[in-house]
């Protein structure tokens, strides 16, 4: 069962990878974008990790909302609205959830994934964050409905973003600023399928 | 006044253009303008919630215009709107105009009391002004005729293949040397020069040569129609532009390379969007020419392996089990569209999108198979339809109003079947016949997308069955599973179209326009019979055994025709009849040799070479037609000069689009302005005939007058080989006009053979188009008025002048029998149907036929006549 302290763990897990993980995530940007995702995805988690010193939390709902509006001003790129989205709507799945299940994570990271869906309005093989997103979902869609516990579920999930985010490297990018690339956007894997595994990954670490 | 938000990644850039806009403004009358740009005066980058502050901070009550600049910018101002009161979000306005020029519009708007629709519009002419001042002003841009009569000059040469006049190759390339920045936009002219129009294939290669391009935005008008500007990546909106051949298209490109797409499309315009692609001839002659006998994909009897193998119907056999019988019995397998959903579980719209994905993929590898499968058995044209079908099913315009379907709550396959209904409706409330026609594609792409979501394989039927189609197209046809369909029964459509001819030649019994079958279902039990026209949903027992003892009469029947296949046709008072075939290609000449032809009475080289791109060269018809006679044993060929027009559109030789081309300039005809094609074709006929045995006869001739040129163009032909004209060459003419079939004595005076056409002497003597399913019935060669027309010929011809017939009408058995009865020497049928013609006329005396013909001559109707003709063909059968 996640907590609310498993969601501030996921969350301070996060943006500990994504400190980590900054410049790599730049340079992927830097291939094929504008070379600011690393940064962008370290300011923006960086603010966000600050939330529960600022603030006593008391519900899920409540923290993940203040993650995702935190995220939207600070990211800046447009991962910023696209996380912040993922994570408002998340939030809204979790009202009056105490204790998430591999049920109620289901919704919510369904309720999130359609917020990226309907902001960003990508499809698959667009070459974007949806293409891990895609996946991930049915992958844990499918364990859960196989019969696993949130653990393996997250972990297939992960596994799934990661399989996904891996593809985008034979993608051309139809949506976002590498899409003004064209071919040439081919060969590089796009950064924000990236740390959307990474978010994923940081999940099946944290919050079972 | 209404309020202007200008939301940028850099708060620099946005709070300098709003600068720009300010001095354009009269300062007492100002809009307020509010800035959400960058995170900080350094950071780029955009900030949803302070979006939606400076929104909230610069609505007045009148509305609010919000000018973005790229990616999350537009990403953050959505997002902004629902943070907003809904009732400020529904009157905020967010601008695709561009920032600067977008912003400098508004804000001049605005202060002149505008309200928000108006000042965005304002904005977003900021870009049209920018363009066309461009667009006129490129170098690639040349002459641009204002109007047609200035313009006809270079314009008019659009059948010269060059038909692009914009943009030059010097000008392409110096616009592209401004190639790069993001707001780049060029506008070329473009003459349309492929035959047809930009119908469905070049229609898709032009929207796939833009999809190429994913960053530049194009849009297309077409400036002889009027009309507005289409998206260039939608097959639909390009479709809706209705462009024939010789229609001019204004094309504006934006955004980086968009030079070098203009320049692509410009020399893309030049091959007719690739309807007038020259490197698909030769490698066609390698396939087709150089093919071997028969492919064992192609079909059913298998030529010679067919009439010395297993009888039709036996397990194992490659034919179907009622191959030439024209009768079966069966369940009904629909294939008219109707893809049951009843068991599909709807889910949210990620399910329903990620539904949608796996199900277009799913169509996507089926058409790519069917296009692969096609050019292998029918060639690159009839593959051409599943291309097309291929680019409508990425077509944005088929896609995007789905998934926003699905987004807002639909089911995958009810945003689907909504979207295909109100394209087909677009298609089908276009001008254009070509273009209509794809409204039918519209459906069968959704078909396949419905059929993959309701979670089918590749359409497949389990069991062999009965086939109900509304038409049958030709690749239908050749894809028809001979061991899978025991028949096909079209509720719609004539007997003649191309796709019924296709399946009755591949010997599958084809029943046509069946209405009583419209709404019958999956699984009902049918039992028709083509020759006879009977048909009977849900028979009993005893109409089942009639039926059973039907069909095992005629597969014996049949069995001991294919033994006796390649034995002469003589009747019973020792007549002999040469049974020839109508052959298309060097595959049909095998499969008819196989089946007892002797030789071909009809070699159609417009069909032999309908899928070329550029005209085949002398050298290249030589060598087809030796293989056509060197497949056909060295039997006489009789090869009609290219019969084009009508419904027979020849990619190389374009015709003008006229209003009836049934009564246009189709046939010989078609060669009296420019007889070069012809001429070199005769050329190819006389290097021939040195060799081979042949005739050669000119279609649809009406006066002596024609008669005369196109031997003088005969004439023409020899003259450029070094000896005469081959005596062994025989020259004909076409009987398929009334006028000729009424004059035949002086037409005929020069020949030594004439041919009778009777499906076009048919359509014209009873003024009902062929192909039309409306007048169907009425287009029935066994009326009494053909018939007199084909004795008038019969009995009028000069001294010497056999009499021969290559129609369908010589397929039919009985038919056939009443045609020699008539007088008629010689029959060319199809290949399929050659063993039971000669078997018919091999059980009766020609006494009997004349017999038959004078009692046809006076009947009242076609089904008077057929019926005594059935009378007489089954009455002999039987015994």
């Amino acid at each position: 069962m996640a907590t609310l302290q498993s969601f501030t763990d996921w969350i301070a897990d996060y943006a500990g990878v994504v400190r980590d993980q900054a410049d790599y995530l730049t340079d992927l940007d830097r291939a094929i974008g504008d070379a600011d995702h690393g940064a962008n995805m370290a300011r923006g988690m960086g603010k966000v990790a600050l939330l529960t010193e600022q603030e006593e939390f008391t519900a899920i709902d409540a923290y993940l909302k203040k993650v995702g509006m935190s995220l939207v001003s600070n990211v800046g790129g447009a991962s910023g609205p696209l996380y912040g989205t993922f994570f408002l709507r998340m939030a809204g799945a979790f009202t009056g959830v105490e204790e998430a299940g591999v049920t109620e994570v289901a919704a919510g990271l369904r309720a999130g994934v359609e917020g990226i869906l309907a902001r960003g309005k990508a499809e698959v093989g667009d070459k974007t964050m949806y293409d891990a997103w895609a996946p991930a979902l049915e992958a844990f869609d499918s364990a859960v409905g196989s019969g696993s516990d949130l653990a393996a579920a997250l972990a297939a999930a992960a596994e799934a973003a990661a399989k996904g985010r891996d593809e985008t490297e034979g993608l051309v990018a139809r949506k976002g600023r590498a899409s003004y690339l064209g071919e040439r956007s081919r060969g590089h894997i796009d950064p924000g399928a990236t740390s959307s595994t990474m978010l994923l990954e940081s999940a099946a670490r944290t919050l079972a | 006044m209404i309020g202007i938000v200008v939301v940028s990644h850099s708060r620099a850039l946005a709070e300098a253009a709003v600068l720009l806009a300010s001095e354009m403004t009269d300062p007492d009358n100002r809009p307020v303008i509010k800035v959400a740009a960058g995170l900080d005066d350094q950071t780029f980058g955009t900030d949803a919630a302070a979006v939606s502050e400076a929104i909230a901070a610069a609505d007045g009550g009148d509305g609010v215009l919000v000018l973005l600049d790229l990616g999350s910018a537009v990403l953050s101002a959505e997002m902004a709107l629902e943070f907003l009161d809904p009732e400020v979000a529904q009157r905020v306005r967010l601008s695709s105009a561009p920032l600067v020029e977008g912003l400098v519009g508004a804000a001049v708007a605005a202060g002149a009391g505008a309200d928000l629709a108006t000042a965005a519009d304002e904005a977003e002419q900021g870009l049209v002004a920018k363009t066309q001042h461009l667009g006129t002003g490129t170098p690639a841009g040349g002459p641009r005729p204002d109007g047609p009569g200035e313009g006809a000059g270079p314009l008019s040469d659009a059948d010269g293949g060059d038909g692009a006049s914009a943009p030059g190759a010097s000008g392409a390339g110096s616009a592209s040397a401004q190639d790069g920045s993001d707001g780049e936009s060029l506008t070329a002219q473009l003459v349309v020069s492929a035959p047809h129009g930009l119908h469905a294939r070049p229609a898709a290669r032009f929207v796939r040569e833009v999809g190429a391009h994913p960053q530049v935005r194009v849009a297309v008008r077409n400036l002889d129609r009027g009309g507005g500007a289409v998206d260039a990546r939608s097959l639909t909106g390009i479709a809706t532009l209705d462009a024939r051949q010789g229609h001019r298209l204004e094309v504006t490109a934006t955004g980086p390379g968009a030079a070098v797409l203009l320049e692509e499309l410009a020399r893309l315009a030049g091959t007719g969007f690739g309807d007038l692609e020259p490197p698909a001839g030769p490698a066609r002659t390698a396939q087709r020419a150089g093919a071997p006998t028969v492919s064992p994909a192609r079909g059913p009897a298998r030529g010679r392996a067919a009439a010395q193998g297993p009888a039709p119907g036996d397990a194992g056999s490659s034919t179907g089990p009622t191959f030439g019988l024209d009768a079966a019995v069966g369940r009904v397998v629909r294939a008219d569209g109707r893809v049951s959903l009843d068991s599909y579980h709807a889910g949210d719209a990620v399910h329903e999108l990620a539904a949608l994905d796996r199900a277009v993929q799913q169509a996507r590898e089926e058409l790519a198979e069917l296009v692969t499968r096609t050019s292998e058995q029918l060639g690159a044209d009839e593959a051409a339809v599943f291309d097309a079908h291929l680019a409508m099913l990425d077509d944005p315009a088929l896609q995007d109003p789905v998934r926003d379907g699905i987004r807002s709550g639909q089911s995958a396959p009810e945003a689907v079947t909504t979207r295909t209904a109100e394209l087909r409706q677009q298609f089908e409330g276009l001008s254009d016949p070509y273009q209509r026609e794809r409204g039918a594609d519209v459906t069968s792409v959704g078909d396949r997308v419905l059929h993959a979501l309701s979670g089918g394989g590749e359409v497949r039927r389990e069991a062999p069955g009965i086939l109900v189609v509304q038409e049958l197209d030709p690749a239908t046809a050749v894809l028809l599973d001979l061991r899978e369909t025991l028949g096909v029964i079209t509720v719609g459509g004539g007997a003649t179209g191309h796709g019924v001819l296709l399946a009755r030649a591949r010997g599958v019994p084809v029943m046509t326009g069946a209405a009583a079958v419209r709404d019958v279902g999956d699984g009902t039990l049918v039992a028709f019979d083509a020759r006879s026209g009977r048909l009977v949903v849900d028979p009993d027992l005893e109409v089942r055994g009639e039926f059973e003892a039907l069909l095992a009469d005629r597969a014996s029947a049949r069995r001991r025709m294919l033994e006796a296949a390649n034995d002469p046709a003589v009747t019973l008072d020792g007549t002999r009849v040469l049974v020839k075939a109508n052959v298309a290609s060097v595959d049909d000449a095998g499969l008819a040799a196989g089946c007892g032809a002797e030789g071909s009475g009809l070699v159609r080289t417009e069909a032999l070479f309908g899928d070329w791109e550029t005209a085949p060269s002398v050298a290249e018809q030589v060598r087809a037609f030796e293989r056509i006679a060197e497949e056909l044993s060295g039997a006489m060929i009789t090869i009609r000069t290219w019969d084009v027009g009508g419904d027979k559109p020849l990619p190389f030789h374009p015709q003008p689009v006229e209003a009836n081309p049934f009564l246009g300039r189709r046939g010989l005809r078609a060669f009296r302005d420019d007889p070069s094609l012809l001429v070199d074709q005769l050329e190819a006929v006389c290097r021939v005939a040195r060799e081979q045995r042949v005739r050669v006869m000119f279609p649809m001739v009406t006066t002596v007058e024609e008669v005369d040129w196109a031997l003088a163009r005969l004439d023409e032909a020899a003259g450029r080989l070094p000896e005469e004209r081959p005596d062994a060459l025989e020259v004909g003419i076409m009987i398929e006009v009334p006028a000729a079939a009424l004059r035949p004595e002086s037409l005929s005076a020069l020949l030594d053979f004439v041919s009778i056409g009777t499906n076009d002497l048919t359509q014209y003597t009873l003024a009902a188009e062929r192909g039309s399913p409306t007048v169907a019935e009425l287009a029935d060669v066994a009326d009494p008025a053909v018939l007199r027309l084909i004795h008038e010929t019969v009995t009028g011809v000069a001294e010497g002048v056999d009499v021969c017939l290559c129609g369908d009408a010589a397929s039919d058995p009985d038919l056939a029998l009443l045609l020699v009865g008539l007088g008629v020497s010689e029959l060319s049928a199809t290949a399929a149907s050659v063993p039971a013609v000669k078997d018919a006329l091999r059980r009766v005396t020609l006494t009997d036929l004349q017999d038959l013909a004078a009692r046809a001559l006076r009947a009242d109707s076609a089904a008077d006549v057929r019926e005594l003709a059935r009378r007489v063909g089954s009455s002999q059968s039987a015994s």
